[in-house]
């Protein structure tokens, strides 16, 4: 116990002063309510994210405000690791991987359009992460090459190469670079997985639950894709579902995919812990699609809960890193995605839907 | 000051032709705190119909924060309110406001993606950069260029006349040109361009006659030019840029006084409907209420009664009218003077005290400086501290009253500081000139001499002690006042902090000094202590009985039943176990006084022997390092305590003074005005 304490009291009273400046839904309201994107922007200025709104002065350009936070979100991981040691460190690197696979994954993206479809990324290249997080990608030589196997070249030094020498006949064969991003998605996952093996017994049980969580909203998230872009059926798209997730396993998807009462598949588990819940259950869906986005709305609201949970329990466990990193990255995404609405002139009530 | 402004409650009655009239003498003078009227008798809702305004101020309020958004952009923060006049309120379109907004916003839109286009051609620009540098010399990008990378790179000729159309038609395209050699009328040039502008470059190419050449050997260093040829222009596209965020000031600050006129418009307007939403109305008449301090009284009364020509009725009332249950409601204006600011913020930072009670704020400010000087008494650290607040509050030029009201706390700290620093002859950890009270360097390091009241550690905890005891006991005075004040007789004799409650701390406090004063081994005599701590003790038992008296006259319904005696003796013993350990742990905290000065003594002792042993000498002798660290440790101790005295001493205000007499349940005065009040 006493561990425990010395462990994550500093880190603990840091992420709760954090996690108090998380901009307040009455903010959010108003970005949403304002007529335009410099308005939106204004708001933030005296917020954590003024940093945005001068790069958006200086610059008019939303991408490199959102560029600029995806930087801001990796520093914070790297300076949470200096308070941190032992295999809680090794916890929130295998964590901060994340950013690293979806730096990557951007850069294959890119390759992928002009090398094998053969279209121009001159005007997306600017906004990609070139940092160093925790191997040297060199995203410039990776999407300025011609073939998958100078891109293999390219990430040689890094455990990444071995996942694309996997998936290539796969990536040909579909025309598509998914089978490499949910490969790298795996294997974001299964490194998370094996470092929680390490943590204490209270810190391995509430980092499950959460990564558990995040697993099924990720499988729902591929689900939605494949069924909307990629046409794949529902055998196909459960060969990619990353295993170990909480409350959506392989029988629960071909319910969702099968069943109009999306009850099915999360009855049991909102019943018995998250009651509060039960009111969504009540929706329900003839179309598959709506399903699935319904299930990751359930899925998203649990995913708060068990926030609220861990904020509000035994304050020293690895809970509070957990609940401040999802906070974050909801406060992000929220931004980001009220930023881009005004940008494009959405009407209030679609920016509310979509949030 | 120890109390807050008396309050009077006007109910008014105006016709319903005069509202607008009253309306506006209402916020021209900006003292009613309005409430519901319903608030005062809760049938009349039933009687009259609250007044929906034209247009809700919630509408207005949103187009007002558009506005405030283009004005920060100028950095112009619209200032208190006193610039607004009521008599040039005028009716308020705001769709057509909001149109003109539109328009503005477009307009600023438009300039920001003219940013944003020159920021995709930053961005292409060093792409190309960046693809430059991955190469050792022009040679290896020629060669990449045509495997890899985007970039296309060529070396080439055309006729020297042509040179200048040539660099013209180029200019829209993201493109690096240098020449190199001019022979035969032509200039030789290396040209750089993206692959995806190929179609439109090699039509340039053909309009101007270019020959393809071989870079010559010796240009191969050509690089270092390209990359400088790349900065230019990175650097001219940066600076349109800046010319652009320039074109959005002046573009506001062109509309700026219509901006602000139509804020000034929008904001009397706002108020005005915020007004009207308190009013209740009749078939012919309107109703309002709202409390104001009584100075104020003649002049809101003599203002309504000349806008409606005499035709209203008023109905005054004072507070003392409103019986317990609402007292609550009657909102609180404190009258402190000014330099008193600082710690009426501390204050209102708890809690609004409620209204007829005593304000803590003269006795917060005595305590607070008390306690900050006995912790961190130091003339020289106070002084640091002095200046730095008085020129913080002085440059701050931000209207936020919060930041100067800390600023001018920190002076009054320093202040404290400095006084206490004397006292104890203590200047930067040195000691320039003679304590006027004891020494408390020497009582630390054990040099001090033995003549002065204060001999040692255990003297000081002992005058902290003594301090806190005094502390409790003024919190235990007030706490008698606001009672009497309120005329709960039956609190002022049984509350913890009663009468009977200060008897019992009276007498441990004697009991225990009796104690310590016969070396540990002696107390009272028996029926000096029956009497002094066994009687209150005794008349506490009278307590639970005579509060179901109370509650039963109240409640007839209310039971005397087999356990109710178990109940009052169990709420005795509770209750004495209460006022027992949380008196003696109320007092034994302002030991942390005594704490927090003797950390901040030892700090100093601990940076003067590192500074000597840097120095090299036991005689005492410095070197440079020396004052460094000694510099350095005094702005540490200057930090560190300077911060933790502050809580401390806002902690022990908070719960060791405050909870002896706080009754924080009021509401701040909060009149719609033009204007904000502190």
């Amino acid at each position: 116990m006493a561990g425990q304490l010395r462990t994550y009291a500093f880190i603990n009273a840091k992420l709760r002063t954090r996690i108090s400046k998380i901009l307040s839904d009455e903010l959010m309201d108003q970005m949403i309510r304002v007529q335009t994107l410099p308005e939106a922007m204004h708001l933030l200025k005296d917020t954590p994210f003024a940093l945005i709104e001068s790069i958006y002065s200086q610059t008019g350009d939303l991408k490199m405000g959102e560029l600029e936070l995806f930087k801001k979100e990796v520093d914070l991981h790297i300076e949470l690791e200096r308070y941190l040691q032992g295999n809680i460190l090794n916890f929130v690197r295998a964590l901060s991987t994340r950013f690293e696979i979806d730096s990557l994954k951007n850069a294959l993206r890119l390759w992928f359009d002009r090398s094998i479809r053969g279209r121009s990324i001159e005007e997306a290249v600017g906004y990609l992460y070139r940092d160093k997080i925790h191997y040297n990608l060199n995203v410039d030589s990776i999407i300025y090459t011609e073939n998958i196997e100078h891109v293999i070249n390219a990430l040689q030094a890094t455990p990444y190469a071995q996942i694309i020498i996997n998936n290539t006949d796969r990536t040909m064969e579909a025309k598509s670079i998914f089978p490499i991003e949910i490969a790298l998605d795996h294997y974001f996952y299964r490194q998370l997985l094996n470092e929680t093996e390490s943590l204490e017994s209270r810190d391995c049980e509430i980092t499950r639950r959460m990564i558990g969580v995040e697993i099924d909203m990720q499988n729902i998230n591929w689900l939605i894709r494949f069924k909307s872009f990629y046409n794949l059926s529902l055998e196909e798209s459960i060969q990619h579902m990353i295993p170990e997730g909480y409350s959506i396993d392989r029988d629960a998807v071909s319910s969702a995919y099968t069943s109009q009462n999306i009850t099915d598949i999360l009855s049991g588990i909102v019943r018995k812990k998250y009651s509060s819940l039960q009111t969504m259950l009540t929706a329900q869906s003839s179309e598959s699609y709506s399903r699935l986005i319904l299930i990751e709305r359930i899925l998203e609201q649990i995913m708060m809960y068990e926030v609220r949970h861990v904020l509000a329990g035994y304050p020293f466990t690895i809970g509070i890193i957990l609940a401040y990193f999802i906070l974050k990255q909801n406060e992000i995404k929220k931004i980001m995605t009220v930023l881009n609405a005004k940008y494009y002139n959405l009407p209030e009530e679609r920016i509310k839907s979509v949030l | 000051m120890i109390f807050t402004a008396r309050m009077k409650q006007l109910v008014a009655v105006v016709l319903d032709s005069d509202v607008d009239r009253v309306t506006k003498e209402l916020l021209r003078q900006g003292v009613l705190h309005f409430v519901s009227i319903s608030e005062i008798q809760r049938d009349w809702k039933n009687k009259v119909n609250i007044v929906t305004p034209e247009i809700s101020e919630a509408q207005i309020g949103e187009i007002r924060k558009r506005i405030e958004s283009f004005f920060g952009l100028l950095k112009y923060y619209p200032g208190s309110g006193r610039e607004l006049d009521v008599s040039r309120l005028k009716a308020v379109d705001l769709d057509q406001t909001n149109k003109t907004l539109d328009k503005l916003s477009l307009r600023l839109q438009g300039i920001r993606n003219r940013q944003s286009i020159l920021q995709k051609e930053i961005l292409k620009l060093e792409d190309i950069r960046r693809q430059m540098e991955l190469f050792g010399d022009i040679s290896a990008g020629i060669q990449a260029g045509s495997q890899y990378s985007f970039l296309n790179i060529q070396t080439g000729s055309i006729q020297s006349s042509r040179l200048e159309g040539f660099t013209t038609a180029l200019k829209i395209i993201p493109s690096v040109q240098l020449s190199f050699q001019e022979e035969d009328n032509r200039t030789n040039l290396l040209l750089i361009t993206m692959k995806r502008d190929d179609k439109q470059v090699n039509t340039v190419l053909d309009q101007y006659g270019w020959t393809d050449v071989e870079l010559p050997k010796e240009k191969l260093s050509l690089k270092e030019e390209v990359m400088n040829d790349l900065e230019i222009k990175l650097n001219k596209f940066r600076s349109e840029q800046d010319k652009l965020n320039v074109e959005v000031r002046d573009l506001l600050e062109k509309e700026l006084d219509s901006l602000k006129e139509m804020w000034s418009n929008l904001r009397l307007n706002e108020l005005f409907y915020k007004i009207q939403s308190f009013f209740s109305k009749t078939s012919r008449t309107m109703i309002f209420s709202g409390w104001l301090p009584e100075s104020r009284r003649k002049a809101l009364e003599q203002g309504l009664r000349r806008v409606t020509g005499g035709r209203c009725y008023f109905e005054w009332h004072d507070a003392q009218e409103v019986d317990d249950d609402r007292i609550k409601a009657v909102p609180v204006q404190f009258k402190n003077p000014k330099f008193l600011a600082p710690f009426q913020m501390l204050v209102k930072n708890y809690s609004i005290p409620e209204y007829g009670t005593v304000d803590p704020t003269p006795l917060v400010a005595i305590a607070y400086l008390l306690m900050f000087g006995l912790m961190f008494g130091d003339a020289g650290h106070g002084a640091v501290l002095f200046i730095l607040g008085l020129i913080a509050s002085l440059v701050d030029k931000s209207k936020k009253e919060g930041r100067h009201n800390l600023f001018r706390l920190i002076t009054w700290c320093g202040g404290a500081a400095i006084v206490t620093g004397i006292l104890f002859g203590s200047y930067f950890g040195m000691q320039w000139f003679k304590p006027l009270w004891f020494d408390y360097h020497g009582i630390i390091t054990g040099h001090a001499s033995h003549s002065g009241y204060v001999k040692d550690v255990y003297g000081i905890l002992v005058i902290t002690i003594y301090f806190g005891i005094s502390v409790i006991a003024v919190g235990l005075l007030i706490n008698w006042i606001n009672h009497i004040a309120r005329r709960h007789w039956f609190k002022l004799l049984f509350d913890k902090g009663g009468l009977i409650g200060a008897w019992i701390y009276g007498a441990g406090v004697y009991t225990a000094w009796y104690f310590v004063n016969h070396s540990y081994k002696e107390m009272p005599g028996a029926n000096l202590l029956f009497l002094i701590l066994g009687l209150p003790v005794i008349l506490f038992m009278l307590k639970p009985p005579l509060e179901f008296l109370i509650d039963k006259r109240k409640d007839p319904g209310k039971k005397f039943t087999l356990l109710t005696p178990v109940d009052f003796f169990m709420e005795w013993i509770v209750e004495m176990l209460e006022i027992s350990s949380g008196y003696l742990a109320n007092t034994l905290s302002f030991m942390r006084v005594a704490g927090l000065g003797i950390a901040h003594v030892s700090l100093m002792i601990a940076f003067f022997e590192i500074a000597g042993m840097v120095g090299g000498s036991t005689s005492g002798s410095y070197n440079i390092w020396s004052y460094i660290i000694l510099i350095f440790g005094n702005a540490l101790v200057i930090a560190l305590e300077g911060l933790t005295a502050g809580i401390q001493s806002l902690r022990l205000n908070y719960y060791e003074f405050f909870s002896k007499y706080f009754i924080g349940s009021g509401r701040a005065y909060e009149p719609v005005s033009l204007y904000k009040r502190s």
